[in-house]
């Protein structure tokens, strides 16, 4: 009978003893347990009044009178019937199209913005060795988000009009003949304009993520005999997922639920849920624009959870 | 690539060992072995390693040794690619190296911190090199397995870093390089990360590992203990030049210079100048007493030159009693001794100098009941070195 710890034969292969020591010095007292938990629960507090207050209430509301009647002063309260939702999947609706067409569009400039983003935040983040120069320059990168969403949304059509920029000096260098009318008042414009509004969602996460990444995993990497395209494939990409995940989401969400882009860029052709909705609003048809938004909600928390599902993000995290 | 997929065999026998990947024809003139000729790196206006040339044969297990600063790891990133030499040359069975990317170089480096891929398990960083090289899929996994089953790592093959301790981690990290084949393994501070008992166990595995495979290991620390149970060769570094290269017994019994004989510790260093030399044999006027010590190397010494010496701790005698003015002996009295289980430290001055001795721990109780008293503290001739300037 030999004692278990002393004697064992210190082997390759053997489980470290250390992990034993170390485990019986974790599990704090019960008291400080109940203290750390309270502490706990303190710092959430904040956090749970706001989503109860903006988010869970609001969302709470808006599902509860879009099953209300509709009448001539907006709604019949408590009086309960399923007409709305009949109404905005009916055949005679757009509701379903334009869901579709913005989702479309909003997994374009997801795409878009992480074709973009990606390499700004790649370059900020490992190819400038001064990190005081990277955030400087992660900080002028973050600049358009000085000025209003508006502004930059309204100056895109003197820049994408029929006379804009654009097509001033396309027509002037002798490109084309007739100035693009594709350019403004089109998916296509829409599209540009919200890359533009949102790449900055999609740089900044995966630039913090790629910032606190571990480089000598990279040089590990090299070491072993992978290649510039095998190190990011292979080490680089992995370790960005979550960063790239959480771009994702914010660009997707906010894609999907614009309305002043759609609004000023689309100039009206355009549909988007949000200007359905204030149509809705405007007819004094509370509990349809109630129900569009309910079915927008839905939508959305749909393809997050995919997003995140496919992508196993919580395993990474 | 070739180079790295023909490196020895975990189990093959002494004459495969030999570099089977060449033929001697189509191998450049040169020596075998790992060659550093006048190897220089500045950093800007900081020069961190200054004309540093050294010779490694295959098979050794080299120590780089230093403080922090001293240029060792700037060494050996400089051997595995991952900085380019300011000057000079790294040659590897006479091919120079210095110029070729780390990828295509036939080592391989085990990083500070390990380095892991945190998103890939076990298996996964381990089969990380053999899929770079395009190793097809059967191949690679037996030599994976190979890899798991000698380093002991079947039960956790599919954890992540993550779920690992520093020990497994530390094993994962070895396995990853070692599965390429090396012919040179470089590692950088490969204990740093671990705590103490795991220390000691993994330097007896890494030593036995070098054996095993035969391959040169070339280990870079600023541990003096770590460094003299490991290496076959040690290089002692400082300011980015090798102040003494050797074996471990050689540095710690005869330190070339100050430097050295005060890095490794448990060296009293004094100094004199010189009386007398005589047929191999100086005679030296100390601060203290009069010295002697034998002169291997025949240095020239004029006498009337200043001089230093140093005479390791556990050659130094205490006995009680006055002393008598003896060659080699100081009058000293006992600070304070120091129980350290196998041996006992004792402290002493002699006049406003402090000394140094190592005695048995049998005598602990002895010594410690002469606190205060006079001590003669002595030592014989031969173990008496003169330092370097």
């Amino acid at each position: 009978m030999t004692d278990a710890a002393g004697g064992q034969h210190y082997g390759v292969g053997q489980v470290d003893e250390a992990d034993v020591i170390y485990g019986e010095e974790k599990g704090p007292t019960k008291a400080s347990q109940v203290g750390s938990k309270l502490t706990a629960w303190l710092w959430a507090l904040p956090g749970v009044l706001w989503l109860l207050f903006f988010l869970v209430a609001p969302v709470v509301v808006i599902v509860i009178f879009s099953f209300f009647e509709v009448s001539l002063v907006g709604f019949e309260a408590w009086t309960w019937t399923t007409e709305n939702y009949e109404t905005i999947f009916s055949s005679s609706s757009t509701y379903v199209d334009t869901l579709i067409s913005v989702i479309i569009n909003a997994a374009i400039v997801t795409v878009v913005c992480l074709v973009i983003g990606y390499p700004v935040a790649y370059f900020l983040a490992t190819k400038i060795r001064s990190q005081r120069l990277s955030i400087a320059l992660f900080i002028v990168a973050l600049a358009p988000f000085f000025t209003s969403a508006l502004i930059r949304v309204v100056a895109w059509i003197p820049t994408m009009g029929r006379n804009g920029a654009v097509n001033e000096i396309l027509t002037g260098i002798g490109i084309i003949d007739r100035p693009l009318s594709w350019l403004l008042f089109s998916d296509f414009a829409v599209i540009i304009a919200l890359t533009q509004l949102l790449v900055l969602f999609m740089v900044t996460p995966i630039f913090f993520q790629l910032a606190a990444m571990d480089k000598s995993a990279i040089e590990a990497a090299r070491d072993l005999g992978a290649s510039q395209l095998k190190v990011f494939r292979h080490v680089i990409l992995p370790l960005t997922r979550p960063g790239i995940l959480i771009g994702s989401v914010f660009v997707f969400v906010l894609a999907m639920g614009d309305f002043a882009t759609y609004r000023v860029i689309g100039g009206g052709r355009i549909g988007s849920i949000g200007v359905n909705i204030q149509n809705a609003v405007s007819q004094i048809q509370y509990p349809v624009a109630a129900a569009q938004a309910a079915v927008l909600v839905v939508v959305m928390a749909i393809g997050v959870t995919v997003l995140l599902r496919f992508a196993k993000l919580r395993e990474r995290l | 690539m070739e180079d790295r997929l023909v490196g020895p065999e975990a189990d093959a026998d002494e004459t495969q060992r030999e570099d089977p990947g060449r033929s001697e024809g189509d191998r450049p003139t040169g020596r075998r072995g790992l060659r550093l000729q006048a190897l220089t790196k500045h950093f800007g206006k900081i020069v961190a390693v200054d004309d540093v040339s050294l010779d490694v044969e295959h098979g050794t297990y080299v120590v780089l040794l230093g403080p922090s600063g001293c240029g060792k790891t700037t060494i050996l990133r400089m051997i595995g690619g991952h900085e380019v030499p300011t000057s000079g040359q790294i040659l590897l069975d006479g091919e120079d190296l210095s110029r070729v990317p780390p990828a295509k170089r036939p080592t391989t480096t085990v990083f500070q911190h390990f380095a892991l891929f945190p998103h890939k398990s076990v298996v996964g960083n381990i089969e990380f090199g053999p899929r770079m090289s395009g190793l097809d899929k059967s191949e690679r996994e037996q030599r994976v397995n190979e890899i798991i089953e000698l380093l002991g790592l079947r039960e956790m093959r599919n954890r992540k870093p993550a779920e690992l301790s520093g020990g497994q981690q530390q094993r994962v990290a070895l396995g990853r390089v070692l599965v390429t084949r090396p012919k040179l393994l470089l590692l950088d501070e490969p204990l740093g990360d671990l705590d103490r008992l795991l220390q000691l166990r993994m330097r007896v595995e890494l030593r036995e590992l070098q054996r095993e495979l035969g391959i040169t290991f070339i280990h870079v620390t600023h541990n003096q203990e770590e460094a003299l149970s490991m290496a076959d060769e040690m290089v002692v570094m400082e300011g980015g030049q090798i102040m003494q290269s050797g074996s471990p017994t050689e540095i710690s019994q005869h330190p070339r210079n100050e430097f050295v004989a005060a890095f490794m510790g448990d060296n009293n260093i004094l100094h004199g100048s010189v009386r007398e030399v005589r047929e191999g044999q100086v005679v030296i006027d100390g601060d203290l007493g009069t010295y002697e010590a034998p002169n291997p190397d025949g240095r020239a010494l004029d006498e009337g030159q200043q001089v230093t010496i140093a005479v390791r701790a556990n050659a130094v005698r205490v006995a009680p009693g006055s002393s008598n003015g003896a060659v080699n002996s100081l009058a000293a009295r006992i600070q304070i001794t120091e129980y350290l289980g196998d041996v006992v430290k004792v402290h002493m001055t002699a006049g406003e100098r402090s000394l140094l001795a190592k005695v048995a721990e049998s005598r602990f109780v002895e010594v410690s009941g002469l606190h205060g008293e006079p001590v003669i503290a002595s030592w014989n001739a031969e173990d008496v070195q003169i330092l370097d300037d």
